[in-house]
């Protein structure tokens, strides 16, 4: 059975005090119109967000959240993932859809996150990570995926410059996304080198931006122009240092080849990607668990241009988790709409000609969950 | 340390304390090793508030199996150098481990880290944990048992098996209660070994300073390994290895401990005690209103062991960053321990890799947020009485109430406090003495319920300028009723 994107919707990646619900209400209603659809044919719900205690919401409890705002009852599924939360949902849905075979399945990511000072702010997304080894030593995410690129760099000879450029690719294209954290800024190459060093080798332009958002997509048994023709998950170890190669994240391989599998196309075939750069190396270690490139040699594709927007296989349009930001689990979510948007011909400055397939890529952790979403162009 | 739990069969390998394999149902293997490689390095350049001392580093180790782990640090190491921890060179040293969940490797490790662990397989020995009130383990107002129970099966493995544990309860309450609930009772009768509860101890007397110290006789008798729960404490600042040792004390000492400061007493006691290990209980560990169940657990997961009561307590003090309480300076100036954080050696993780900001205890809060407590070292059953009191008055809205206990009060503390209540007969003497009138008394001998009924009855009534003979009679009424209601 044949599953569609039938629209999405997101908000402004910011850090504007607005409140969840005001979000939700936002990206919805834009997923909702894009789609041309009302909440009357809504079936289902999918929800992820972290309910992180320092934004001053207390709100928990986010399925009968959602069941107060829509004015409805229905099978509203919450499905918290960290960082990897937004894919995960959508990835549920999908699975839901398949046995249940409805009409409209609403999936949604959001996260008021900067709602405190930067330190406790550090210390709730710090819960992410395994408490014993790695909270109790100091290794906040930074500093877990500091150790990851220390180790990717010495194996394959990646440099300090070569995660440079990822964020200068990533912060170019966001500075044309209208809903990136970094829209209209510019940064330059040097900025990005000059900053200051937050767990060595990375920098402050290496690590994603932490940020306020909401996303929604809607999945449909009804044919659009995009269908979702391939869905991912795969889980690994909590903690990066456990795993056998700390440079390749198995969960990365093993969500990729389901999803590939089940849109029956190989990498080579991918026109534009959406990927997990919640720090540079990220990027680079990722072209080569999801197949791009063959392991190690992810830095070349960024020395090369050919994962700019005008290269041949455009990674991050959308500015990325680096500079569109990242609120967690509106993260998966975002990419899925970054995708609508170039599939369906409507990402206006930032458009990619030809693009008949994307790939979204969404991690929680240091590759602890992640999902692989493949969408085509249906028409 | 690394650890791992091993299935061979499988090829699984787990980071906590797996019975099983869940896979061939076969054994597990635990796979221990003290010797690792430094294969990676960060350093972090951004606080956040379990780390909030910045720069630091941290190493990533590899082990002979190929296991690994991040090790925070304040050190500079190389990429190959190999990491290994030494042993402690002085008899003062403090072993400061984190736990890897797994509580009896970590209290191995740390007993392998003393310079001389001297207690021999002959040995009698006591084990003195804390037993301060009828308590679950979580709320970590009592020792955690399974630190008795890791203890107890690692003297046995060294065939030490004349063991008993001993302890009292705070003054007004029930020891065996409180052994009880708290779980130590449990592990002493899972290990078959007798718990001694002190107040029906034999007492020696001792004598340092001009002050006569009834110790229970087992204490001089027998090799002591102390177990404190390290905490913050209202009273005194904190409470670790050396204030737990005070309930090896009879009551009556315990009394004239506080009579004569306790700041001053408690080091007088440390002079008249053979030296003891002490194994500082932070497994879960309290901060805030300690050390009753006032305070909040403080999720440390660590282990502390020193030979020296006060290097212990002056390292989990800068551990907390905390202020250096009077007694451990007096004991310090005394010689009885070295209180220098400076130059205590520190062994197993570094000091300035562990610290972070604990909440301090307040000296002036009760449970109840209008009654503000005036304490002149109290004695703990008045100590005790006060909290339990206005914890029970909790919800209650009032006028503030400056609630004095302790007979070490002094003019400065009250003169200018409005609406004073005398709390137990050390304070009424007290005040008496320096000339000021409270609007209440509440004497030691009226029943706890009473107590609270007269406070209530304060509290509740701003204009009220003293306790009536009419709430002396409400108030034995109401306890007649509450007895006739539970049935005497």
């Amino acid at each position: 059975m044949a599953i569609y994107i039938k629209g999405a919707g997101m908000t402004k990646f910011d850090v504007d005090e607005r409140s969840s619900y005001e979000r939700v209400y936002e990206c919805v209603n834009e997923a909702l119109d894009s789609g041309n659809v009302s909440m009357r044919e809504i079936e289902a719900v999918f929800v992820s967000n972290c309910e992180p205690e320092t934004n001053g919401e207390r709100q928990r409890h986010t399925g009968p959240m959602m069941s107060s705002m829509f004015q409805k009852k229905m099978p509203i599924i919450t499905v918290p993932a960290g960082c990897g939360g937004g894919g995960t949902a959508l990835w549920n849905a999908a699975e839901f859809q398949k046995k249940n075979n409805m009409r409209n399945i609403l999936v949604i990511g959001f996260e008021k996150l900067v709602a405190n000072l930067s330190e406790n702010i550090t210390d709730e997304m710090f819960m992410g990570g395994e408490r014993i080894y790695e909270q109790s030593e100091g290794v906040i995410f930074p500093a877990q995926n500091a150790l990851v690129a220390q180790q990717y760099m010495e194996k394959y000879g990646a440099t300090e410059d070569d995660l440079a450029l990822v964020a200068l690719k990533n912060h170019e294209n966001a500075f044309l996304n209208p809903k990136a954290r970094f829209y209209g800024k510019k940064v330059t190459l040097d900025m990005i080198k000059k900053s200051p060093v937050v767990a060595s080798p990375l920098r402050l332009f290496d690590c994603s931006i932490p940020c306020n958002g909401a996303a929604a997509t809607i999945i449909s048994r009804n044919k659009t122009g995009v269908e979702l023709a391939g869905s991912g998950l795969s889980t690994s170890k909590l903690a990066s240092f456990e795993r056998e190669d700390m440079t390749s994240w198995d969960s990365t391989i093993n969500a990729a080849k389901i999803a590939y599998q089940e849109a029956n196309i190989s990498p080579k075939e991918v026109d534009i990607a959406e990927v997990h750069d919640a720090f540079t190396p990220v990027e680079l270690i990722s072209y080569e668990d999801l197949g791009f490139c063959k392991k190690g040699e992810g830095h070349y594709l960024i020395r090369q241009g050919i994962t700019k927007i005008n290269g041949k296989l455009p990674v991050n349009t959308s500015g990325g988790l680096k500079a569109k930001g990242h609120p967690i689990s509106a993260t998966g979510v975002s990419q899925i709409y970054e995708l609508f948007l170039q599939l369906t011909g409507n990402a206006k400055d930032r458009q990619v000609d030809n693009v008949n397939y994307g790939l979204a890529h969404n991690t929680g952790g240091a590759g602890s969950i992640t999902s692989v979403h493949i969408l085509k162009r249906a028409m | 340390m690394i650890i791992r739990w091993i299935c061979e069969k499988d090829n699984k390998k787990w980071m906590y304390p797996i019975q099983k394999c869940i896979y061939c149902k076969g054994p597990i293997k635990k796979q221990v090793s003290r010797k690792a490689r430094v294969i990676g390095i960060t350093k972090v350049n951004i606080p956040s508030p379990m780390h909030p001392i910045i720069p630091y580093n941290v190493i990533l180790l590899e082990d002979e199996h190929g296991n690994r782990m991040p090790k925070k640090t304040m050190k500079d190491y190389k990429i190959g150098d190999e990491y290994k921890i030494e042993k402690a060179k002085s008899d003062s040293a403090v072993i400061a481990t984190k736990i890897k969940y797994d509580l009896y490797e970590a209290l191995k490790s740390s007993l392998e880290l003393l310079n001389s662990f001297d207690v021999m397989e002959n040995d009698k020995v006591l084990i003195k944990p804390s037993i301060i009130e009828p308590a679950y383990s979580y709320t970590a107002v009592n020792t955690n048992p399974k630190i008795l129970d890791a203890l107890i099966t690692l003297l046995k493995e060294k065939n030490i098996n004349d063991i008993i544990v001993a302890e009292q309860a705070m003054i007004g309450n029930d020891t065996l209660d409180s052994a009880k609930k708290s779980g130590i009772l449990e592990v002493c009768e899972k290990h078959n070994i007798g718990f001694v509860d002190l107040e029906k101890a034999e007492y020696v007397e001792k004598e340092a300073d001009g002050i006569k110290f009834r110790i229970a006789k087992n204490f001089i008798e027998r090799k002591v390994i102390n177990i404190p729960v390290m905490k913050t404490n209202s009273q005194i600042g904190v409470s670790g290895a050396v204030e737990n040792m005070m309930r090896c004390t009879h009551k009556d000492t315990q009394k004239i401990m506080f009579e004569h400061d306790i700041e001053k007493t408690l080091p007088k006691l440390l002079k008249t005690l053979p030296r003891f290990l002490s194994i500082g209980d932070a497994t879960i560990g309290m901060h805030g209103q300690g050390p009753t169940s006032l305070g909040e657990p403080a999720f440390l997961n660590m282990l502390f062991a020193s030979k020296d009561p006060v290097a212990l307590d002056v390292v989990f003090v800068e551990m907390g960053m905390l202020e250096m309480p009077q007694y451990l300076k007096e004991c310090g100036s005394l010689g009885l321990g070295n209180c220098n954080e400076k130059t205590i050696e520190v062994v197993g993780d570094e000091l300035e890799a562990i610290k972070f900001a604990l909440k301090p205890a307040k000296k002036n809060e009760s449970a109840h947020p209008k009654i503000k407590l005036i304490d002149g070292k109290a004695n703990p059953y008045i100590f005790n009485s006060a909290i339990k009191a206005t914890a029970k008055l909790v919800g209650l809205s009032g006028q503030e109430i400056n609630l004095a206990i302790g007979s070490q009060l002094t003019k400065d503390m009250i003169a200018d406090k409005n609406r004073l209540v005398a709390y137990g007969n050390g304070a009424i003497e007290k005040i008496k003495s320096l000339g000021i009138t409270p609007i209440a008394e509440i004497t030691d001998d009226i029943d706890d319920l009473e107590k609270i009924i007269l406070l209530k009855s304060i509290l509740e009534n701003p204009e009220k300028e003293g306790i009536t003979v009419v709430d002396k009679i409400k108030s034995k009424i109401f306890k007649f009723g509450a007895k006739i209601k539970n049935g005497f």
